[in-house]
């Protein structure tokens, strides 16, 4: 997986960042990165992470979002976690995973619904 | 039809890590595992294949073998290194346990995802996991 390739796309104040389905350690690294960089750069106060497609989330991604989270909330952002496919839920609960302060929606529309109407954002 | 009933996957970098993942998830689909176990026993694989690369030291490798009994199929999942290995293994199989600066939900997470585990470890020797899981025949 191309990091070059992953798209940050900006809405209006917030950021929509769509995660790979199998991605590498070095990916969601990188990821991290570029989704802070964007952050500034924009003067973005969201982000919404899709991992609709990801049909894996072990300990060491599951680590880097609860970080990524963390790391928006000091840059004054709000993070938003979209479309969990249900095996990926149940295998992470079993694992004994937690994204930390993520808020999660059952997709990205309901993710949109959240920075519209609690956080006024869009 | 065009199962591999066995292999073998070098863990020498980051990149094998995603390796055994799709090896695996391509395995245990064509053996016949529903898409609830094979996300569980994908996961398992990122675990223990991070662990071998992380934590040993050393190179490694994964080997795993589908097992069919009546009624039954498996799969059976070895993950060897020849790194420091584990001097407590009792408290690396609790939940929390961890020397990294991880979650610590590696091998007692793993445990929860499999249906067997086995570790044997030996100290500047190496360390075996083998864990399986066992799923309904269709």
């Amino acid at each position: 997986m191309d990091v070059d390739s992953l798209s940050v796309i900006k809405l209006k104040n917030i950021l929509l960042v769509t995660v790979p389905d199998d991605p590498g350690d070095d990916t969601i690294h990188e990821l991290q990165t570029k989704v802070l960089f964007a952050i500034e750069k924009y003067q973005s106060k969201g982000l919404i992470l899709d991992i609709s497609n990801v049909n894996i989330l072990d300990s060491f991604f599951a680590r880097t979002i609860s970080e990524t989270t963390q790391m928006v909330a000091l840059m004054g952002g709000q993070t938003v976690i979209a479309g969990m496919q249900p095996c990926v839920a149940i295998t992470a609960t079993e694992l004994g995973l937690h994204l930390g302060k993520a808020i999660s929606t059952l997709d990205v529309d309901r993710a949109l619904d959240i920075f519209t109407d609690n956080f006024k954002l869009v | 039809m065009g199962t591999q009933e066995t292999g073998e996957s070098p863990i020498k970098s980051e990149g094998d890590i995603v390796t055994c993942r799709k090896l695996i998830r391509i395995a245990a689909t064509e053996a016949g595992f529903g898409m609830t176990d094979v996300t569980r026993i994908v996961t398992a694989v990122s675990e223990l294949a991070r662990n071998v690369y992380v934590h040993s030291g050393s190179d490694g490798v994964m080997r795993w073998q589908i097992l069919s009994q009546p009624g039954q199929i498996g799969i059976e999942l070895v993950f060897q290194d020849y790194g420091k290995g584990i001097p407590d293994i009792e408290q690396a199989l609790e939940a929390g346990f961890t020397t990294a600066g991880t979650m610590g939900m590696g091998l007692s997470g793993v445990k929860r995802l499999m249906d067997e585990m086995d570790v044997k470890s030996e100290i500047n020797v190496g360390t075996t996991v083998t864990v399986t899981k066992w799923g309904r025949a269709k």
